[in-house]
């Protein structure tokens, strides 16, 4: 019993950062069609920003999640506004901007390692303590970070269902022509939607450093688990990657549980690809008609 | 028919101009004598066998594979576990590295070529990085070398100091003409290879399916079927390229997985001009050229790499071949409409 709590605690804390992460990956698949390989690296610089804010002035954990959120929005914007904005119309938008997003990635890397060094830090801006649920300790931290992840993703699924900002969005995610001729401004949207999902980056990224610790790397695993997520709900829904997160979380230690944690994430991997062979377009993606 | 004549004439053309360019690496050792500058050449002959196996696979037959690195990994494993484990001969490892990178890919196409596009690149980066991740956190001990723990895959060092071609012993202080033709061979089928299928009947099913699959299906071409061929063929000369690596530096170890390291090989691919016959050539020597630059200026590589990468697509998504053939064009003139 104690065990299966263990493994549930876990899998819902790591799952928590998954969905944030994967929720934004798939918002921004949806939306712009574009695949982020920098997503790794929002989550990074959300978390050095609230490190150096808090090293510089100390904060308390609320503005901690404040300047995350900003940190990872205004990074997002400016890769909209400095790249993705001007590949827009390139006939192969969907190669071309993983290839951009790849190198912005590797430039981001090197810019914190340059600034900051390689040194792990441990995240200043945590809550201390445990707390017993039936006879297995649970961090406050874990608590905290699965509150978070709620308030964010219950906000999210808020602003895309229930106000025009959100029904914006899932219009020009539908098809673009149409909205912008009923007078969406679908450039506006799509910086919208950048910003959304580089806040939600920003807070994963606090979220795992205080689980861990910083380093200009820490943002490469979250991002190939949200990419393994993504794939598995089919890109572009938001919905199926918040489930998909928390299952293949619980599910991963499960496994990392009873056959050791190195084997956690393969597999699971081995997982996504029997049932991509099942159902090559993810668990929740609905076959598109194309024309020829 | 005038159509043999219009299929045959690119491939001669594109073979003589390969034969010419593999002429000109045989003669430079007569020029070039110092070691230094040959191992540099060495290094550009192996990246240009990746660099040009990337671009048949993912500018023409259409799969954008992230996996590249995992193959050249599989070759240079490959061949160091048959020469240190099965005790092979460094000239039998080579191919059977090369085999078994082509038997990994058909496997791992079978499992990912059932998808298209970004859901190809986002599967192979995962199961690149979940090879990688599994290599290092091995700590098993399989054998023991000189009272040091050798994993079966070498763990978190990798495999060093096994057999290299033996060219030490046969040419004392010319060893590294050996090992420079040796490699000159191996890029030698790779150009001649890769030429042969872009200007084929091979490389033709490739740009129909990419152009249009719907239409190419209805014309009796199997887009999944014609993927795997490209993704196996691709990865056994990828393969081939990662065996002589192991051969030439006598060390094969993870950090052939290391993101900046696939970065670096896609920025010549991009910078060159994917989807061109000769780009990754002239992306790979002038990557190398910059990132040489790069090391002395304060280690800027990575910077400059994802630069690269950046601006070219923004810039000039088809790279530096077409943007010359261009240039040609209108040094010419416009006087000869519709050629």
């Amino acid at each position: 019993m104690e065990i299966i709590i263990q493994i549930i605690v876990t899998g819902l804390t790591m799952g928590s950062m998954y969905a944030l992460a994967a929720v934004g990956l798939s918002l921004i698949y949806g939306t712009l069609g574009m695949f982020n390989m920098a997503h790794g690296m929002f989550m990074t610089l959300g978390a050095y920003a609230v490190f150096t804010m808090s090293s510089a002035i100390g904060l308390p954990l609320i503005l901690g999640i404040v300047v995350a959120m900003a940190a990872g929005a205004l990074i997002g914007m400016a890769t909209h506004l400095l790249m993705v904005r001007f590949m827009l119309n390139s006939p192969e938008f969907e190669t071309n901007i993983l290839v951009a997003t790849a190198g912005l990635a590797i430039v981001l890397e090197d810019l914190v390692l340059k600034t900051y060094g390689g040194y792990p830090y441990p995240q200043p801006v945590r809550i201390e303590g445990i707390m017993r649920i039936g006879g297995v300790a649970v961090t406050y931290q874990a608590m905290v970070i699965l509150a978070v992840a709620a308030v964010c993703i219950c906000a999210v699924a808020w602003l895309l269902l229930r106000t025009k900002f959100g029904r914006a969005i899932r219009a020009t995610a539908i098809n673009r022509d149409a909205a912008q001729l009923m007078g969406v401004r679908t450039g506006t949207v799509y910086l919208q939607v950048m910003a959304l999902a580089g806040a939600l980056a920003g807070v994963a990224g606090l979220m795992i450093s205080t689980l861990t610790t910083l380093s200009p790397q820490m943002g490469g695993d979250p991002l190939l688990k949200a990419f393994v997520i993504c794939v598995v709900a089919g890109l572009g829904n938001v919905w199926g990657a918040g489930v998909c997160a928390f299952g293949l979380a619980l599910l991963e230690s499960a496994i990392g549980f009873y056959f050791g944690v190195r084997f956690g994430f393969p597999v699971m991997l081995m997982l996504v690809i029997i049932v991509l062979i099942w159902r090559p377009l993810g668990l929740f993606g609905r076959e598109k008609v194309v024309r020829l | 028919m005038s159509m043999p004549n219009l299929a045959a004439g690119p491939v001669q053309r594109h073979l003589l101009v390969g034969v010419a360019v593999i002429a000109a690496f045989a003669l430079l050792p007569l020029v070039l004598t110092e070691r230094y500058m040959l191992g540099e050449v060495i290094v550009f002959f192996i990246w240009a066998m990746v660099a040009m196996n990337w671009n048949v696979l993912m500018g023409h037959a259409g799969v954008f594979s992230l996996a590249q690195m995992l193959f050249v990994a599989c070759g240079a494993y490959g061949m160091a576990m048959g020469v240190m484990f099965l005790g092979l001969n460094v000239w039998a490892a080579i191919p059977i590295a090369a085999v078994a990178s082509a038997l990994l890919a058909l496997v791992i196409g079978m499992a990912c070529l059932r998808l298209t596009g970004a859901y190809v690149a986002l599967l192979t980066y995962a199961i690149a990085e979940m090879i990688h991740v599994l290599i290092i956190t091995d700590t098993v001990c399989f054998t023991m070398v000189a009272n040091n723990c050798q994993q079966l895959f070498g763990g978190s060092t990798g495999f060093s100091r096994f057999d290299d071609f033996g060219f030490r012993q046969l040419l004392r202080g010319n060893w590294v003409l050996g090992n420079y033709y040796t490699v000159l061979a191996a890029f030698a089928v790779t150009v001649l290879a890769c030429v042969i299928i872009i200007h084929g009947r091979l490389g033709l099913a490739f740009r129909a399916i990419r152009d249009n699959p719907g239409y190419a299906a209805s014309r009796g071409i199997d887009r999944k079927k014609y993927q795997i061929i490209a993704f196996a063929v691709t990865a056994f000369l990828t393969g081939l390229a990662g065996a002589v690596y192991a051969a030439h530096y006598r060390f094969a170890g993870p950090s052939l997985f290391d993101f900046s390291t696939l970065m670096f090989v896609l920025s010549m691919v991009i910078v060159g001009g994917l989807g061109s016959t000769w780009g990754p050539l002239i992306g790979t020597g002038l990557m190398m050229v910059v990132v040489e630059f790069a090391k002395g200026m304060g280690d800027a590589r990575n910077l400059i790499l994802g630069l690269a990468l950046v601006v070219f697509v923004i810039v000039l998504p088809k790279g530096l071949a077409h943007f010359g053939t261009v240039l040609a064009q209108r040094l010419r003139g416009g006087n000869r409409p519709g050629t």
